[in-house]
């Protein structure tokens, strides 16, 4: 009876001898905190525009947030990419979220700038995603653009939601110049 | 199919009782009844055991010193009194009929020698304390610990939606109420404002608060109070007994079942053990427009325990297991400051499904929390006795939230503790009496996950700490001298460098308490206690996230240990045996208080802005009352009053504090049976008032004011019935009888939802 007694403490004792003394990371990982804004049209280069926060929530604000320039009376296919960005080294993380489509949606708020949007891409239930949308930009003029992703789990989703609808993965505020 | 449900279950235990108590009046139907009093003041006595042989039937005299023994056969029975296992008095009875046996004990049984038999029991007499009734034990069973010790007067809860409960003493809670579950510190990451002590209330029939500083055994941290809860005794006469309890709560259809058995050995005296399990399952809750999308419950608890009992020598080996898996709901999951304030314009949550479902989804927390202890007490000689009791916790946390990337939990956190308390004390029966003892804790905790919220840290925890007390005729005092030095280690790795700090705690605790008997029905308590706690690690180094409150929580490491001066008076007066008066009052003063405020700027993220909070030092004063009155007007009818008030000041700011509970009330209105068949029945209606909280900080405006009073309605039905000989106890609650549509201030999710709404609750008590 003793000897088993002393056996569970010993082993208790072992369980938990941790590793406290090599932390796991603290930065944010598991999140994206690099995207990309990849516009394409007909017969020129790409354009890419970048936001990133490379320490993720707090510590330090995004250290960059492109201003997004668009040519007018240009019809552009935006792709958005996202990535998990940890020690400098990015994942690309989109593919998570198109498998995750039917519980996610993009939104683009456009103000001060006239912009036709429209999402191209549709989860399983036939429910606007937004990763890949068309973009007929109008007259010139400077202005911004909200950004949101949003996480609506458990069949929260449905076909016109408002961009209120879930809980932000993604809110931002980028500036935006049609010229 | 809900209803029908509920209609089915309530039939079949209808024709159940009826059928069963049909079947036992045919044989042994004869009842002992009686009063046991003190023969000078003629006063009831309570507690004792009356047992009745042969068959060893027996019965404790409740709070009117009444007893009950039923089944009895057309024969001669020998009736014995028994106070803690001492036999008072002897008597025989020829049962033929109903037979009532009055007993009146001999004058030295006063009620100040009853101060002093509990004070032999516990190191702590000097403090204020309650303990649970055994009626308010029973209304709970199956609810959460936070619920059960919410029923003592000053005892809130704060809540973080419909499945987490935090016990709040006198405005006090987390890290600075201290758990003892069965006579263990309870270890894990209590710091949280949502996360709810990890005890099954079914281990317990006990549940003692002990409210202000003055619990220096324990520990000197626990500035708000301490609460003790105790399993019942292991059985020390050969047999074996059991119970099983269980429970329907028709709101958020939850079951639960709750078994234990126990034995003494016959062929070994000295041995005996207990098993103990429970499950829990329950599923969305309801307020009275809505359901709450994901705020089920799963739980499955068990314990065993196994004491070995010689003259001078006992040791016991005691272990649990809590596991817990709870949905938080949908809608409080949160983005950021916009999503928060779209969420707070909505009367009725938007990002909600109105249905009932079992599954637990995103948010939700697995919570597991495992206990091994082992106790010894060892008699050195006549007069002292040694302790010594060494225990091993381990405490699982994940929390879920919102998952991009993989299925693992943002948050995981696991922290062990092992604790090796050894103290001398001194035999009761002395004039004055010592008690010495050392504590030595050992604590890791280590994270992992995609969210940091608390760093790897190891601390070591020594303290000494001294007991004294005197008795005399009117007199009872008590002193309490306590030194701790805590050394915590953090670990940290940000951007790949990885870096450690230690730092260091040290201070003296002192109480000194009185209880003076002024006359034979008025007793004065004093306590007066000093107590110190050093921050914690959350405090000094949090930096994250706090999901459900969209706020960016930021610590200050170069926190230093709050200090509490804490005054505490007790009048408790019994006119006769009829009142029950008890008036407490507090005067807390605590320097250095550890405050989260507001702060700016908002913190700037790729997911919006998110208001700041940061932990300051401020000084607080908390001070307020509790009282309470209770009448028996009469063998049916009793009644109650209860009020718990208090005030808590920034002495800093001169303003108020935050998130601090209302003034409340509660009425209570008894009817007792107090018939033959219906002898341990009542039903009782409780009107629970709490008022809207006005005293909020002027500095800082809270997303949503302070919602206003409101007003419940609790009716409690309970009966005894003997079903194949077994007295089996049914109650039946209905839970917010009128379906009120109300908030609390002290629920986190105040912001998003309404309070659950009318629930009827079934609950069966079967003895084996």
């Amino acid at each position: 009876m003793k000897k088993l007694l002393l056996a569970t403490w010993v082993l208790a004792g072992l369980v938990s001898c941790k590793k406290t003394a090599t932390p796991a990371d603290e930065n944010e990982h598991e999140s994206v905190n690099r995207i990309v804004f990849s516009f394409a049209s007909s017969g020129n280069a790409a354009r890419d525009f970048v936001m990133e926060d490379p320490d993720g929530d707090g510590g330090n604000p995004p250290s960059r947030i492109d201003t997004i320039k668009l040519a007018t009376g240009v019809t552009y296919t935006l792709d958005v990419k996202t990535y998990n960005l940890v020690n400098g080294v990015a994942k690309d993380i989109t593919s998570v979220i198109s498998s995750q489509s039917s519980s996610h949606e993009l939104f683009f708020i456009p103000t001060g700038v006239t912009l036709t949007i429209t999402k191209n891409d549709k989860d399983r239930n036939n429910y606007p995603v937004g990763l890949n949308s068309t973009w007929v930009v109008g007259s010139a003029a400077t202005g911004s653009l909200r950004f949101k992703v949003m996480h609506k789990p458990a069949g929260l989703k449905g076909p016109n939601d408002a961009p209120t609808v879930g809980h932000s993965d993604i809110d931002l505020n980028i500036p935006i110049k049609l010229q | 199919m809900h209803k029908k449900q509920w209609s089915c279950l309530f039939f079949f235990f209808l024709i159940t009782v009826l059928y069963n108590s049909e079947l036992t009046a045919q044989t042994c139907r004869y009842t002992l009844t009686g009063v046991i009093k003190y023969a000078g003041t003629k006063k009831a006595n309570a507690g004792l055991t009356v047992m009745v042989k042969p068959g060893n039937f027996t019965s404790t005299t409740d709070s009117l010193g009444a007893y009950t023994i039923t089944q009895l056969c057309r024969q001669q029975y020998t009736v014995e009194v028994y106070k803690k296992n001492v036999l008072l008095q002897q008597r025989s009875v020829n049962m033929a009929g109903m037979v009532t046996l009055n007993f009146e004990m001999v004058d030295e049984e006063t009620s100040l020698d009853e101060v002093i038999v509990n004070a032999k029991r516990d190191a702590n007499i000097n403090t204020i304390k309650q303990t649970v009734s055994e009626k308010d034990i029973n209304q709970t069973r199956g609810q959460t610990l936070g619920e059960v010790l919410q029923r003592v007067n000053g005892v809130t809860v704060l809540q973080t939606g419909s499945t987490i409960f935090k016990p709040v003493i006198h405005g006090l809670h987390s890290q600075r109420i201290l758990i003892l579950n069965n006579g263990v510190r309870q270890e894990g990451q209590q710091w949280g404002s949502e996360h709810a002590p990890e005890i099954d209330p079914f281990t317990a029939d006990k549940f003692t608060v002990l409210k202000g500083a003055g619990a220096l055994k324990y520990g000197s941290d626990a500035i708000g109070g301490a609460v003790l809860v105790e399993p019942k005794a292991l059985p020390e006469t050969p047999g074996t007994t059991g119970e099983i309890n269980s429970a329907y709560f028709d709101n958020n259809r939850m079951y639960v079942l709750s078994g234990m058995v126990q034995q003494n050995l016959k062929k070994i005296p000295a041995l005996s053990w207990r098993l103990q399990a429970t499950y829990k399952r329950g599923g969305n809750s309801r307020t009275p427009d809505y359901w709450l999308w994901n705020t089920g419950v799963k739980e499955f608890n068990y314990a065993a325990s196994v004491i070995y009992r010689k003259q001078r020598f006992t040791t016991e080996l005691f272990l649990s297991a809590f596991n817990t898996d709870l949905g938080i709901f949908i809608g409080s999951h949160i983005g950021n400051l916009t999503d928060l304030q779209t969420a707070i314009q909505s009367k009725k949550p938007t990002q909600n499904i109105d249905a009932f479902s079992y599954e637990i989804g995103r948010p939700r927390q697995e919570v597991s929390h495992f206990l091994l202890k082992s106790k010894t007490m060892y008699k050195l000689s006549e007069w002292y006795k040694l302790n010594i009791i060494l225990s091993r916790q381990e405490n699982i946390r994940q929390e879920y939230d919102r998952a991009i990337i993989t299925n693992r939990p943002e948050l995981d956190l696991n922290i062990g503790t092992t604790i090796l308390d050894i103290s001398v004390e001194q035999n009761e029966g002395k004039p004055s009496q010592t008690q010495l003892g050392v504590t030595g804790t050992l604590q890791e905790n280590v994270w992992s996950g995609s969210r940091f919220f608390i760093p790897n840290f190891k601390s070591t925890n020594l303290s000494a700490y001294a007991i004294r007390k005197w008795n005399t005729q009117a007199w009872l005092l008590e002193t309490g001298l306590r030194y701790d030095y805590k050394t915590l280690t953090t670990f940290r790795n940000q951007n790949n460098q990885t870096r450690s700090l230690e730092q260091n705690f040290n201070n003296i605790s002192a109480s000194v308490g009185a209880t003076y008997k002024i006359n034979r029905d008025l007793r004065l308590l004093m306590n007066a206690a000093m107590a110190w706690r050093a921050p914690q690690v959350n405090e000094l180094f949090v930096n994250g996230l706090h999901h459900g409150s969209a706020s960016f929580e930021i610590g200050d490491s170069t926190l230093k240990s709050e200090k509490a001066y804490n005054f505490s008076a007790q009048l408790k007066y019994e006119p006769d045996s009829s009142w029950n008066i008890d008036i407490g009052v507090y005067y807390n003063l605590i320097d250095d208080f550890i405050n989260l405020v507001p702060s700016v700027p908002p913190t700037l993220t790729l997911r919006g802005a998110y208001p700041t909070f940061r932990y300051i030092q401020t000084n607080a004063l908390l001070a307020g009352t509790d009282i309470s009155v209770q009448k028996i007007f009469n063998q049916h009818w009793t009644g109650g009053v209860k009020a718990a008030i208090l005030f808590a000041r920034d002495r800093v700011k001169n303003d108020w504090l935050l998130q601090m509970p209302a003034n409340r009330f509660e009425y209570d209105l008894t009817y007792n049976f107090s018939t033959r068949q219906m002898r341990n029945s009542y039903v009782q209606l409780k009107w629970i008032q709490v008022l809207e909280q006005t005293r909020v900080p002027t500095g800082f405006t809270d997303y949503l004011p302070p919602p206003p009073a409101y007003n419940l309605l609790n009716i409690e039905f309970a009966t005894t019935l003997q079903i194949y000989n077994k007295s089996t106890t049914f109650g039946l609650s209905v839970l917010n009888s009128l379906n009120t549509q109300y908030r609390d201030y002290m629920n986190r999710f105040r912001y998003f939802n309404d309070e659950v709404g009318r629930s009827l609750v079934l609950r069966v008590k079967i003895p084996l």
